[in-house]
């Protein structure tokens, strides 16, 4: 345990409330400033940081494991964008409506992935979106189509460019947000309710596309399906690459003419629809949770509190880029000179989030959709057969789980 | 009379002492092998899935090994590592057979020879894995680079999405691997031989294949069922160098059973399933182990008599 050093010695007899936050970087040196003027503006809770790991298998184990023995701490919790379902339903996390959020403040979208059963569980702390890299000296605007996109990324590789587009296909979660856009461009969805119906006419297409982008008109490179963030990153960087799909991260970094030799010829948009769809930029992040067993839940919440008010958001902005939960903010010019991304485009592509399927036994359906998702595009079945077996394994393990189609528990 | 008491009652104190001398060894054992072993099978017959708590952890009999005996993945998984088992055990024999008998015949810097053949032995199986992982790179790898000079190939190929390619890899980081440790046991078993039996040999007319053939295969049988049996039960326990190479892809097309047990289990935390996964992969290994052990009883008491 890591006591989050502050000026004066906390009071004796003070709440003590902890957090394993990520502490690392920029991240960790904004989450401790926040924490000690907390403390400063609250003498009577001590919050305690906590040392966990940063990558989101190993925490989410550790998680796991801490709340499997029913442990009262760490009393707030980290929470993935894709986890609140699953902590909701084995009862590990409070619902929040005892303490009144102001769930209007935030883009509905990022407070419907952390509802279940109608219920709210945790608080978006920040957000994170996929999102199109154009490159603004090979092409005058954004693609506003999918057609236009593969057309321009085609035009691009014609006059001499390595890769038309680039994004993260290999076997992982990454290759699940990326074919999330794809489908949304199409009009699809992976799941409704409790039923699998990423097998239909726009899964179909979806997949079939981004099969036809490597092996037809070859606007995709076939090494993308080993390749995460990364790497598409390091593509797009070079100068080899007309389009990239990724998260905000590269943003500020590939505007350094120090390491990029991309720096001020590069924009954003969001992932382009066809005709029968709408762009679509999957949802990614940060929540704040509490754990049910917390001893303290009043005060964990005054720190969830704190750190998700505007002014925390807004610093947070500045320090490490990341995206704001809170819709006001948009409209804030102290936005404007905090984030690296220019905010009406950061604000047209978060208003075309969409959250993964929110279900408690998300990262197994993940699973088995990353493993057939790759298996077509590494042409080891055909697109149709393969959403079809991912179909029907997805459904059976909703089915096991309690939660399919008319159980109690699909209602979400 | 009075002595045998005395002797008698030394002798079961001794005794007394020998049991509470071995306890803590015993112990021991049971603790550190017996029990995990105990709760994966008990873990194996029960529902236990960490993510769906809702469901309790209800006894379920043969459930979970039916639903493994059901599961295509398993079953490919198993395959794979049966395929990566045959294939690199065998080149290993052949080839640490081969390095085996060169170092026996070197004359000069034997020793030298000897520490040089045990470097890639001495490499922990991640860093080679992401050093081959590296060469097999299809942007930047030197395999390519190589494959390309030589005319061997015109395009660049990107082996790890290759179902049939992504062995290639996998097998010849393995092969480079564990290649010396197979010739420095036969190394062992050739210095073994006595030098007598070659003279014999020469003076009743054997040629060199005849030698071979008749001299030192049959006296380094021994030595060669026992790197069969290490490599082979090394091999089916494949894990680390298939997760940083492959990570089981394309798809699950290289995927072994440790690899899917270790999703099962940790990934996905079904307690349940992956015991009862790991329970499988245990008694398959267990009866190959047992089979070996017999074929490799037999003929070292062959070789006595």
């Amino acid at each position: 345990m890591l006591a989050a050093s502050c000026g004066q010695a906390p009071p004796s007899g003070a709440t003590v409330v902890t957090f394993p936050g990520s502490m690392l970087g920029g991240e960790g040196a904004v989450l401790r400033a926040q924490l000690q003027r907390f403390m400063r503006e609250h003498p009577n809770i001590r919050v305690v940081q906590r040392d966990t790991p940063d990558a989101a298998d190993q925490r989410h184990q550790l998680y796991v494991q801490w709340l499997n023995a029913e442990a009262s701490e760490p009393d707030i919790l980290q929470l993935d964008a894709i986890w609140t379902p699953e902590f909701a339903a084995a009862g590990w996390i409070l619902p929040l409506e005892r303490f009144n959020p102001d769930t209007n403040a935030f883009f509905p979208v990022t407070i419907e992935a952390n509802r279940w059963q109608r219920r709210l569980f945790a608080i978006p702390w920040f957000a994170d979106v996929g999102m199109l890299y154009w490159r603004t000296d090979l092409m005058p605007r954004a693609p506003t189509s999918l057609g236009e996109l593969e057309q321009e990324a085609a035009r691009a590789k014609a006059r001499g460019l390595r890769f038309g587009l680039v994004w993260s296909g290999a076997r992982y979660e990454g290759l699940v947000t990326v074919f999330l856009e794809y489908l949304g461009a199409y009009g699809g969805q992976i799941l409704e309710g409790g039923k699998v119906v990423v097998s239909s006419p726009a899964g179909l297409q979806a997949l079939t596309t981004m099969q036809d982008e490597i092996y037809r008109s070859g606007i995709v490179p076939s090494s993308v399906l080993t390749w995460h963030e990364e790497e598409t990153r390091f593509a797009f960087q070079n100068g080899d690459a007309a389009f990239m799909r990724n998260w905000p991260y590269p943003y500020p970094i590939m505007g350094d003419g120090a390491v990029s030799r991309v720096a001020g010829r590069f924009a954003v948009a969001p992932m382009p629809a066809a005709s029968n769809g709408a762009p679509t930029a999957a949802l990614g992040g940060a929540q704040l949770a509490i754990n049910a067993r917390s001893e303290n839940p009043a005060a964990a919440w005054a720190v969830v509190d704190y750190l998700t008010r505007p002014e925390q958001m807004l610093e947070r902005a500045r320090v490490t880029g990341q995206f704001p939960t809170r819709r006001a903010l948009y409209d804030d010019p102290a936005l404007a000179k905090s984030l690296s991304v220019p905010v009406a485009q950061a604000r047209e592509i978060i208003e075309h989030a969409v959250p993964r399927p929110v279900t408690p036994v998300y990262t197994e359906l993940s699973e088995i959709l990353q493993v057939q998702l790759h298996r077509v595009l590494t042409r080891q079945i055909d697109p149709a057969r393969g959403l079809a077996r991912a179909a029907a394994e997805m459904q059976a393990l909703l089915n096991r789980a309690g939660l399919g189609p008319g159980t109690p528990l699909a209602q979400h | 009379m009075h002595s045998t008491d005395l002797r008698r009652g030394l002798e079961r104190r001794e005794a007394r002492l020998a049991w509470w001398l071995v306890t803590p060894a015993v112990g021991t054992i049971l603790l550190v092998a017996l029990f995990p072993l105990a709760w994966t099978l008990w873990e194996s017959v029960h529902l236990h899935d960490l993510r769906m708590p809702w469901l309790g952890r209800p006894f379920v009999g043969a459930g979970n090994y039916a639903e493994a005996l059901g599961d295509p993945r398993f079953w490919s998984a198993l395959g794979h590592t049966g395929f990566f088992t045959g294939i690199s055990v065998t080149i290993e024999l052949g080839l640490g057979l081969v390095l085996a008998l060169a170092m026996n015949r070197a004359t000069r810097g034997r020793t030298l020879i000897r520490a040089a053949v045990l470097v890639p032995w001495a490499i922990p199986t991640v860093v080679s894995a992401l050093l081959w992982r590296f060469m097999f790179d299809d942007q930047a790898g030197i395999v390519n680079v190589v494959l390309g000079t030589i005319g061997l190939t015109h395009e660049a190929i990107v082996w790890f999405i290759r179902p049939d390619l992504a062995w290639v890899p996998v097998i010849v980081s393995d092969v480079w691997k564990t290649t010396p440790f197979v010739a420095l046991l036969l190394l062992a078993g050739l210095q073994n031989i006595d030098a007598g039996l070659y003279e014999a040999a020469r003076i009743d007319g054997a040629s060199t294949w005849q030698q071979f053939r008749h001299v030192t295969l049959p006296l380094l049988k021994p030595a060669l069922l026992v790197a069969l049996v290490f490599r082979t039960l090394d091999s089916f326990r494949v894990f680390d160098l298939i997760y940083v190479l492959t990570g089981g892809g394309p798809g699950t097309s290289t995927e072994p059973i440790a690899l899917y047990t270790f999703n099962s289990l940790l990934q996905n935390l079904r307690f349940g399933y992956g015991s009862a996964l790991s329970v499988i992969t245990f008694g398959v290994s267990f009866v190959l182990a047992a089979t070996y052990l017999r074929l490799l009883g037999r003929d070292l008491t062959e070789a006595k008599s």
